[in-house]
C-alpha cells in the first residue's frame, strides 16, 4: 500500500491526534495556572522599577508654577469648588502646618520631580517622590483596613491589567466548556481611597475627602530612541466639587541612576 | 513499506503537533506576546489638558513646555494668527500629530481580511475637518522620501503588548502650538495608543531635526462614548477680511508688539520662553525661582 493511499481508520486517527494536540496547545500553559502560588512581584509583566523623571511639556504653566488665584482653565469644577478655590490663602496653609495640601496622590506626579520605584516586599510597591518628600505605597494584596487613617497619600490598591484570553478557531474544546483566563497586559491598575482634604491644584481648587482616585501605569519603550517611558494616567471623581470625571496623563522617562534625586519639601506657595 | 504506511500518519500528527505548538505560542493574547485592544468606536476628546492652548487658543510667543531651538522661535516670533484667515488656508485639516492634541473627537474601526481575519488596516475619522487617516497594519513599507506629503501623512502600525504603536512620516509641515511655533516636514511621529477599560490614552513622540532639540512627548486621554455622534463637518471658504490679492499676514522680524503679554499677563518672565528643553525638567524650578525672585 502506498504510503498516499492510507486507510479510513489511520487517517481518522491522524486528523484527531492533530486536532486534538492544537487544541491542547492552544489552551494558556500550566504556568499560567499557578499564578497563585506566585507573587504580585513574580507576575508583574513589565518592570516599574527605577528613577523616572516628569517631562512637563504639558501644562506647564500649571505645573512649573503655581498658577495664580481663580486659575481654573481645564478644570470641571462645580459652583462649591469656585466659592472655595476664591478663598485660596496658602500662608494660611502653612500657618495650620497645611503646606502637603497640594501633593496629596490625585496631584503629586503632576508636580515637576523624580518617582524612586521599588518594591518594599513581595506585594507592595513603592513610589518615592523627591518633591513633596511623599511616599505611595501600592498594595496588591486586599482592600484598606478598617482603622486605616487618612492621608495626603490614602490607602492604595493595586493590580496588573489582565484581558481574559481565549484561544483562537472555533472555540471547540475537549469535554468542557472553555473559560477564559485572565492575562496581564502589562498596565498597572491603582484605586486610592481614604484621602485627606487638599487640593486638585496647588492654587486652591479644593479636593474633598469622598474623592476616589484611579489611575494606570503604562510602561513603553520608544522604538526610536530605546529610551524606556512611563505614563501615569489619573482619573479623579470628587463628586463634592467636580462636574465630571477629571482625566489627566503624565509623562516619565527612565533615568540611568538617581542621581539627580533631589528632594524638595511641601510648600504651599 | 507496510511499516512505512503505519508509522506516517504518526510521524505527521507529530510534525503537525510541533507545527501547532509554535503557532499557539506565537499567537496574540497569550503571555508576553501582543495583545490586540478594540480600539473600536466613539472616543471623546474632553481636552483637561493643555486647556486654552487645544481650546481658544494659545497666546503669541507662548512657547512654555517645547523643547524647540532658535530657528523655532523665530519662526513663531513672525507668526500673525491672521494668516488663518486666508481663503487657502481656511479648510486646512490638522495633521496627524496636532489632532490627537487639539480639539475634536475621533472614531476608530478596523479593516478585517475576510478570509485570514487579520487586521488589514485602523481607520480614524477625525471631527476637525472630518479628516480620514488609515493606520496600515499589514506590514507594507512607507513611501519613498520624496513621495507626497499631506496633513495626516502615512502610517504604519504595529502591536506591542497591548499597546498600538504608529508610525507616520510623509507629513506637511504645520504647528506644534497653534501660535506659530512650527514643526517641519521633515518630522515623524511615533504615537502609542493604549486601551484600558472605557480610556484611551494617545502619547505622541515628535521627532524633527529641524525645529526640535528633543523629541516632543505628550499625551491625550479620550473617553469611550458608545453613543457619540460626530455628525458633518462643512467648511467653505469665505472671504473674512478684505486685503489686497497675494498680502501674507506675518510680522517683520524684532516687529511683534504682542510677544511679551502672555508674560505680562502671567508673571512668567519673557527669558523662560528662550530656554528651550530645558524648562522640561525639575531642575530648571531651581532657575526659574531664581528669575521669579528678581
Amino acid at each position: 500500500m502506498s504510503i498516499w493511499k492510507l486507510g479510513r481508520m489511520q487517517l481518522f486517527s491522524a486528523c484527531a491526534l492533530a486536532l486534538l494536540s492544537t487544541m491542547l496547545l492552544a489552551q494558556p500553559s500550566q504556568d499560567d495556572s499557578s499564578d497563585s502560588v506566585r507573587t504580585p512581584r513574580d507576575m508583574a509583566p513589565v518592570d516599574l522599577t527605577g528613577t523616572w523623571v516628569s517631562v512637563i511639556a504639558e501644562d506647564w504653566r500649571y505645573r512649573m508654577v503655581t498658577p495664580p488665584l481663580g486659575e481654573l482653565h481645564g478644570l470641571p469644577l462645580n459652583d462649591a469648588a469656585q466659592e472655595i478655590m476664591n478663598a485660596w490663602d496658602p500662608a494660611a496653609d502653612e500657618a495650620a502646618g497645611l503646606a502637603c495640601k497640594g501633593y496629596g496622590a490625585p496631584n503629586l506626579m503632576r508636580l515637576p520631580g523624580r518617582a524612586r520605584i521599588s518594591w518594599e516586599d513581595e506585594s507592595t510597591l513603592k513610589i518615592e517622590y523627591d518633591t513633596g518628600e511623599q511616599t505611595r505605597l501600592l498594595h496588591f494584596d486586599g482592600t484598606p483596613p478598617a482603622d486605616q487613617e487618612r492621608s495626603w497619600q490614602g490607602y492604595s490598591v493595586a493590580e496588573w491589567v489582565s484581558a481574559p484570553n481565549m484561544p483562537r478557531g472555533i472555540g471547540f474544546g475537549p469535554g468542557q466548556a472553555q473559560a477564559p483566563v485572565a492575562v496581564p497586559t502589562g498596565p498597572l491598575k491603582i484605586i486610592t481611597t481614604n484621602l485627606r482634604e487638599g487640593y486638585l491644584r496647588k492654587n486652591g481648587i479644593p479636593l474633598s475627602e469622598n474623592a476616589g482616585l484611579t489611575e494606570y501605569i503604562i510602561r513603553r519603550t520608544d522604538i526610536v530612541s530605546g529610551d524606556e517611558w512611563l505614563s501615569l494616567v489619573s482619573v479623579v471623581d470628587d463628586p463634592a466639587y467636580l462636574t465630571g470625571t477629571f482625566i489627566r496623563s503624565s509623562e516619565f522617562r527612565k533615568e540611568a541612576d538617581d542621581s539627580m534625586w533631589s528632594p524638595r519639601p511641601c510648600s504651599a506657595r | 513499506m507496510k511499516i512505512i504506511s503505519m508509522k506516517f500518519p504518526l510521524l505527521l500528527s507529530a510534525l503537525f503537533l510541533l507545527l501547532a505548538g509554535g503557532i499557539a505560542n506565537a499567537q496574540p493574547g497569550v503571555p508576553g506576546g501582543p495583545f490586540e485592544a478594540d480600539l473600536q468606536g466613539y472616543w471623546a476628546n474632553p481636552l483637561y489638558e493643555d486647556n486654552r492652548d487645544r481650546g481658544e487658543g494659545p497666546y503669541l510667543g507662548d512657547y512654555l513646555g517645547l523643547p524647540i531651538n532658535e530657528a523655532a522661535r523665530r519662526a513663531a516670533d513672525v507668526w500673525d494668527p491672521t494668516i488663518l484667515s486666508l481663503e487657502e488656508r481656511q479648510c486646512n485639516d490638522y495633521s496627524a500629530d496636532y489632532a490627537t492634541h487639539s480639539v475634536g473627537h475621533q472614531t476608530m474601526w478596523k479593516e478585517v481580511d475576510p478570509f485570514t481575519n487579520q487586521t488589514i488596516a485602523w481607520r480614524m475619522r477625525l471631527s476637525w475637518m472630518a479628516g480620514q487617516r488609515t493606520i496600515w497594519m499589514d506590514g507594507r513599507p512607507h513611501p519613498p522620501e520624496g513621495a507626497p506629503h499631506t496633513w495626516l501623512g502615512f502610517s504604519t502600525g504595529e502591536w506591542v503588548g497591548s499597546t498600538l504603536v504608529v508610525t507616520t512620516t510623509h507629513l506637511k509641515n504645520t504647528w506644534l502650538r497653534r501660535n506659530g511655533v512650527p514643526r517641519s516636514d521633515k518630522a515623524y511621529v511615533i504615537q502609542y495608543f493604549t486601551r484600558i477599560d472605557d480610556l484611551l490614552t494617545v502619547v505622541d513622540h515628535i521627532y524633527d531635526p529641524v525645529y526640535l532639540t528633543e523629541p516632543l512627548v505628550r499625551s491625550s486621554d479620550y473617553i469611550f462614548s458608545p453613543f457619540g455622534n460626530m455628525g458633518t463637518f462643512i467648511c467653505e471658504a469665505v472671504e473674512e477680511a478684505p486685503r489686497d490679492l497675494g498680502v501674507v499676514p506675518h510680522y517683520l522680524p524684532g516687529e511683534n508688539p504682542n510677544l511679551s503679554e502672555f508674560s505680562e499677563i502671567f508673571g512668567i518672565p519673557v527669558e523662560v520662553m528662550q530656554d528651550g528643553a530645558e524648562m522640561l525638567y525639575p531642575e530648571y524650578l531651581d532657575r526659574l525661582e531664581a528669575m521669579l525672585a528678581e
